[in-house]
């Protein structure tokens, strides 16, 4: 796709992390828009410089470094606009997901209704949600305020009433709210975001107007029977990004270059998997998945609906949670070697003091392919049960986050989220290798153009397409005939048995039709069994048939296990 | 590339802000001395309130003509069965306090009484001189001598003689190698992995833990103890650093305080080990850039805990023995041996530079 382009050709993109800050350089190339480089440096935002701008500015310095582009003025200013297009950028943007998660109180009504949906906005961004109240709360109303006031919360969100619902619960309720907020200092009161009956919005802010800030958004309860947390999710991003810039040092002095105001990462993120949403199988939905030190972000968008979870698991910082949680067998089962149990925590709980780290040995990065694969275990299960999405079956599937984009082999990589994720039917998997989704989310709002260009270009991996196929057969039985027809014509056969993963050979951003034939009631996810080829698409790991079973199921015994998984990392080939 | 300077410095100046997460009273003066225990700000926090509704009590048709019959105002203290309300009249309605307590609001026909509160305070966390009183929250602590940071900590402060020898601090520590005579002591030791060494060190108890590692799966045990543990090098087996317990060392028998925090990056607030010397030391760098002849700590396996030196920053991107590639640097070890590291997985550590340009 070629489009001209007369303004704002190129476009800085800073990400600041909880790790790194990053600094991307976007610019047209023949025409279309295309991620040119990154560069990295450590964040800042914390211990000793409390302030983003010299990490900042040293992953500028770097990007200028790789780029040879001069970025950076005599005095360490970024020079912007661009001069005569050699010198500069001519945008900038900023994503943040650094700083520490916001303390949020929840009130509702009906605990399975109000309440929930606040609950579930709360967990739409960063954020611990410490306390929650709806009016079947059995605590004495002494005693609930005192939770309140020891919840210490950063925002209250309060939700409760269908539209020309309820007016006298919610009036007691924010009662309630003022009457203790009054009581807490001043410069330390919640912001209050309401998200309830609409009709009640003149009285709520006389009730709490004068007393702290509040918020009003849609209805996120608007029936009995219906959720809306679309226009809620956009307005609570921009109220915890408004504490954000109070609390980020550098970001109030850095945010008036920018061309739109900065953006939390996952909503970047999530506006990224919106749109692709739309461009893709309606029946399948798209599945974003961030794999970072302190969160997980997972969006998910089909052309009607879509949903963004952020879960406090991560690679670095998100580990304590994790391991609070967890059975060390939980992640020791996907090692493929021996590592006394004392080793993978000393290495994981190490991994919270120093979220940086990176893994040097073999068995520390196992050990992190291990706490990924089980990371995206506990997202999956915790989406499914927050009926995040509608199927199993995705198109594509997009992973970022530091563990897999830089610290493996694509066939690592791959098998990873084949383990983690198990996703069913036909699936392409993508990864964004830059981790520039949040970015290309920010730049949308600006330069509708940049996202789309670059999305098409090569910034993304396809890493392959899995097929997965399930059957009830037993253990090396043949379940199934596939033949891979490339565009030349040729082809290339194979059979598969139960429980292997057989790969088929196609180069990424080719595309062959994929000829099935099942024995044995073998069956896959949203496909039709018939003898019509399916048209699929390659990747740098080609077309994987996925007959390991659903879902996957690992020996009990320690060395069969640790076998097999050697034998699957063996047929993905690395 | 910028890294974060871990202090393993043997004189050195130190000033520490120390204030409440809420404002408070401030306990100290400008000069004044103050030991690592010491209170330097206090606040009451409320905790326990009760809601005395009068405006439902006496039936009353609005919350204002509730809030009229109110006779007390906020900041009133009341005993139990004082007179919050009355409708007046011969036969006049009364609503009385349930508990003794203080009113901190009036609205709604409503009276919220303060029932009870928790006191929080803050502490010096080392032994020195309050240079710097910061109003309504804390002070900022002055003191010069050997400071050690840590990675970790069990949120508790305490001081005592160091009480070690080169043979306990190369050992883990085992409830065979507490002794009553260390009662109140801070002591060192390698590593810890048996959840009963911290119990019977509790019940001395001694008055402080420096170790160089500790199994994680005793976080829990030693966040229930009174007295505080610092880890030195993280989780895992491995022993303090040469370059810390040779300085440890040479302050045996000296008062030593710590300061168990947990780290927090946010905060910059760190656990550390301080002991405080009559001598003037310079100020030290947070922050440093990677160069060669620098001293450095490994925190990541295989060589966790270990010091060196750089000997040269590898140009590009080094691989790794797993196939990783990364900017890395090659350091020389004290036993001679050599490794590539990557930079991230190393500490500079800052000691009067003296031990800049030394490889070996």
């Amino acid at each position: 796709m070629t489009t001209l382009i007369t303004e704002a050709n190129s476009i800085l993109g800073i990400e600041i992390g909880s790790i790194h800050t990053r600094a991307i350089l976007f610019d047209v190339v023949e025409e279309s828009y295309h991620f040119i480089a990154s560069g990295s440096a450590g964040s800042t935002y914390g211990d000793p410089f409390f302030d983003i701008g010299e990490g900042a500015f040293e992953a500028i310095a770097r990007l200028q470094e790789i780029t040879g582009r001069i970025l950076l003025n005599h005095d360490g200013n970024l020079i912007l606009p661009s001069q005569a297009g050699a010198e500069g950028v001519d945008r900038l943007i900023i994503t943040v997901s650094c700083g520490a998660d916001l303390n949020l109180v929840t009130f509702g009504l009906l605990n399975d209704v109000s309440l929930e949906t606040a609950n579930r906005l709360a967990k739409t961004s960063f954020t611990n949600v410490i306390e929650s109240f709806g009016i079947n709360d059995r605590r004495p109303i002494h005693v609930q305020m005192d939770a309140l006031l020891a919840a210490r919360p950063d925002i209250l969100v309060v939700a409760g009433g269908t539209d020309r619902g309820a007016t006298r619960s919610v009036a007691r309720m924010v009662s309630m709210i003022a009457t203790v907020l009054q009581i807490i200092p001043k410069e330390e009161r919640p912001t209050v975001l309401y998200c309830g009956n609409q009709a009640m919005v003149k009285r709520v802010k006389e009730l709490l107007d004068k007393i702290t800030e509040i918020k009003v958004t849609n209805n996120i309860r608007p029936t009995i029977d219906s959720e809306d947390l679309e226009k809620a999710t956009v307005d609570f991003g921009k109220l915890m990004m408004d504490h954000r810039m109070q609390n980020v040092g550098g970001l109030d002095r850095i945010s008036p270059l920018c061309s739109d105001q900065p953006v939390l990462s996952s909503v970047g993120f999530q506006r990224v998997v919106q749109f692709l949403g739309k461009q893709y199988d309606p029946a399948k939905g798209v599945l974003g998945l961030d794999l970072g030190s302190a969160h997980t972000i997972a969006a998910y968008a089909n052309n009607k609906e879509n949903s963004i979870n952020v879960f406090p698991s991560g690679m670095g910082v998100g580990l304590e949670y994790v391991l609070q949680r967890t059975q060390i067998e939980e992640i020791e089962k996907w090692l493929p070697e021996l590592i006394p149990h004392e080793e993978i925590l000393a290495y994981l709980w190490q991994k919270t003091l120093f979220p940086a780290t990176i893994p040097a040995t073999c068995s520390s990065l196992a050990i992190e392919l291990a706490v990924a694969r089980h990371i995206l275990r506990m997202t999956m299960r915790e989406l499914s049960l927050r009926g995040a999405f509608v199927s199993r079956t995705f198109e594509p599937i997009i992973v970022s986050g530091s563990v897999l984009t830089h610290t493996a082999t694509p066939q690592q990589v791959l098998l990873t989220l084949l383990d983690g994720i198990q996703p069913l039917g036909i699936t392409p998997l993508v990864l964004d290798k830059h981790g520039i989704i949040p970015l290309l989310g920010a730049a949308a709002k600006i330069n509708p153009l940049l996202p789309v260009q670059v999305l098409e270009s090569t910034a993304f991996v396809n890493l392959a397409t899995s097929v997965t196929a399930e059957s009830n057969a037993r253990y090396g039985n043949t379940i199934m005939q596939a033949r891979l027809v490339y565009t030349s014509g040729n082809y290339i056969d194979a059979e598969v048995k139960q429980g292997s993963l057989v790969v088929l050979p196609l180069k990424s951003g080719e595309t062959g039709q994929l000829i099935l034939k099942t024995v044995r009631r073998t069956r896959i996810e949203d496909v039709e069994m018939t003898s019509e080829p399916i048209k699929i698409k390659g990747g740098v790991c080609g077309v994987v048939i996925d007959a390991r079973g659903r879902p996957l199921e690992l020996p009990a015994e320690d060395a069969r296990r640790r076998e097999l998984l050697k034998r699957w990392a063996f047929m993905l080939g690395g | 590339m910028h890294a974060l300077v871990t202090q393993i410095h043997p004189l050195v100046q130190i000033r520490r802000n120390r204030s409440l997460p809420v404002p408070g009273t401030v306990l100290v003066r400008v000069g004044q001395k103050v030991i690592p225990t010491e209170i330097l700000a206090e606040t009451n926090v409320p905790s326990q309130h009760y809601l005395v509704d009068v405006f439902r009590s006496l039936g009353m048709k609005n919350t204002t003509e509730a809030e009229k019959l109110v006779n007390r105002k906020i900041g009133d203290q009341l005993d139990k069965q004082d007179i919050i309300a009355e409708t007046g009249g011969f036969f006049s309605r009364v609503i009385r306090a349930p508990m003794p307590g203080k009113i901190v609001a009036i609205k709604n026909g409503q009276v919220l009484l303060e029932t009870d509160s928790h006191k929080i305070t803050v502490q010096s966390g080392l032994t020195g001189s309050v240079v710097e009183v910061i109003k309504d929250r804390g002070a900022v602590v002055e003191t010069n001598g050997m400071l050690i940071q840590g990675v970790w900590g069990n949120e508790r402060i305490g001081f005592g003689p160091f009480l070690v020898d080169a043979d306990a601090i190369e050992k883990e520590l085992t409830p065979a190698s507490l002794s009553i005579t260390l009662r109140g002591a801070v002591i060192a030791a390698a590593f810890c992995t048996q959840e009963e060494s911290l119990i019977t060190a509790g019940s001395l108890p001694v008055g402080g833990l420096i170790l160089g590692s500790m199994n994680p799966e005793l976080i829990s045990c030693a966040m229930k103890q009174n007295f505080p543990i610092v880890l030195l090098e993280g989780f895992g087996q491995n022993g303090i650093n040469d370059l810390a317990k040779n300085l440890l060392l040479s302050n045996s028998k000296r008062e030593i305080s710590i300061h168990a925090a947990k780290w927090d990056r946010f905060t910059g607030n760190r656990p550390e080990v301080v002991v405080s010397l009559p001598a003037e030391g310079e100020s030290y760098r947070e922050v440093a850039e990677f160069a060669s002849g620098q001293a450095v700590r490994v925190h990541a396996n295989p060589y966790s805990g270990r010091v060196g030196w750089i000997q040269n920053i590898i140009s590009g991107l080094a691989s790794l023995p797993n196939g990783l590639r990364t900017t890395a640097a090659a350091i020389k070890f004290q036993n001679n041996e050599s490794a590539i590291i990557p930079l991230i997985n190393l500490d500079i550590i800052d000691i009067e530079n003296r031990f800049l340009g030394k490889t070996e």
